[in-house]
């Protein structure tokens, strides 16, 4: 068994592991913020071991260059979603968890002019 | 436009696997043809001299990303979670497009802490973070940590 | 079969699948709307994951493309789920 191998090995377990930890943290966290901050981050980090295991298993370029790819795709990509989904959530007025302190968000305006006064 | 150019035919190159100097054309005529296509006002070149810094700001990010990662782990698998979230407005020196989305999206990708809006006139970034024992130094972090160095390299 | 492959097949698999099962449960639970949104956001990116580790348990390098159209999929959906919800209140 090679240094390579057993570097992709770690690569993946220590994925998995991650991804695991992303679960748990989604269904322990209070609210929605903080479950989001548990496990939107977690699963990135967990995708780019996954994929950097990958490059190493095959070892061709063809697929290091693809998974590299993958990896900047996923790092592009992932504190947009993660913003999008907290933003929707401040504008629904989803509650933050009892004991969020300081709580320096504005409060919210009324939805917007037409909604406020039609 | 060329550093854009250049960016998209190495994607091109990257995805599709094939790493060839034929390959590499059929890139760069692919990523001409889309700029043309979704063709928008210029902006500023990549400047070279800032290769530098942006490594160091990258470097410095995968080191916070396994801290932070870390310290999250701990705080999910403790039998009683030790919480103190908190959402903290930033005040931002950065004022370009793309300094802010890049500040933004790096406290993203930080676990622990997600950017959940700017204000209006930009001049703030509404934080949230799981553990917040005193914002002024929260604060303080994000300045001197992420914000300076994302100035470095955009503005 | 290799060490790694079986590794993949036998630990990452099922490791995963727990993870899928939990997020299961709070996208069951909810509470609200938004929880809801989370929890299949990590399923669609845990199915990437899942299609990474069964590239190395399958030793065959076609699943990565697999995984980054998942990605590109997921990633859409889940921007179009956010924007849809800020949208409708």
């Amino acid at each position: 068994m090679s240094l390579r191998d057993l570097l992709a090995a770690a690569l993946l377990l220590a994925g998995v592991l991650t991804a695991l930890l992303a679960a748990i943290g989604l269904l322990r966290m209070p609210d929605v913020y903080t479950r989001m901050s548990a496990s939107s981050k977690a699963v990135t980090l967990a995708k780019m071991c996954v994929f950097l295991a990958l490059a190493l298993e095959f070892g061709a370029l063809g697929v290091t260059t693809r998974a590299l790819a993958a990896v900047a795709f996923v790092f592009l990509t992932a504190p947009l979603a993660a913003h999008a989904i907290g933003r929707a959530a401040v504008a629904l007025g989803v509650p933050f968890a009892p004991g969020t302190m300081p709580n320096e968000m504005p409060p919210r305006e009324p939805a917007s002019a037409e909604d406020a006064d039609p | 436009m060329p550093g854009v150019l250049v960016v998209l035919a190495l994607a091109w190159v990257a995805v599709t696997g094939e790493v060839s100097l034929g390959n590499l054309l059929e890139g760069a005529v692919l990523s001409a043809l889309l700029l043309v296509l979704l063709r928008r006002p210029p902006r500023r070149a990549l400047r070279l001299g800032r290769v530098p810094k942006a490594l160091g700001l990258l470097l410095y990010f995968l080191r916070e990303l396994l801290l932070a990662n870390a310290v999250v782990a701990r705080t999910i698998l403790s039998a009683r979670p030790s919480l103190a979230p908190g959402v903290v407005a930033v005040p931002l020196d950065l004022t370009s497009d793309a300094g802010i989305a890049t500040l933004a999206n790096l406290i993203s990708l930080t676990p622990g802490t997600l950017s959940l809006d700017v204000s209006e006139d930009r001049r703030t970034l509404f934080v949230h973070a799981l553990h917040v024992s005193d914002p002024e130094a929260f604060r303080r972090e994000v300045k001197e940590g992420f914000e300076r160095r994302v100035k470095e390299v955009f503005e | 079969m290799t060490l790694l492959s079986s590794l993949a097949l036998h630990v990452g698999l099922p490791v995963l699948g727990l993870a899928l099962l939990l997020t299961l449960v709070r996208l069951a639970k909810g509470p609200t709307i938004a929880d809801r949104v989370v929890a299949l956001d990590l399923l669609g990116t845990l199915g990437i994951s899942v299609v990474g580790v069964v590239a190395v348990a399958a030793r065959n390098a076609v699943y990565l493309d697999v995984a980054i159209v998942l990605a590109l999929l997921s990633f859409l959906g889940t921007v179009a789920f956010a924007a849809y919800l800020e949208r409708s209140r």
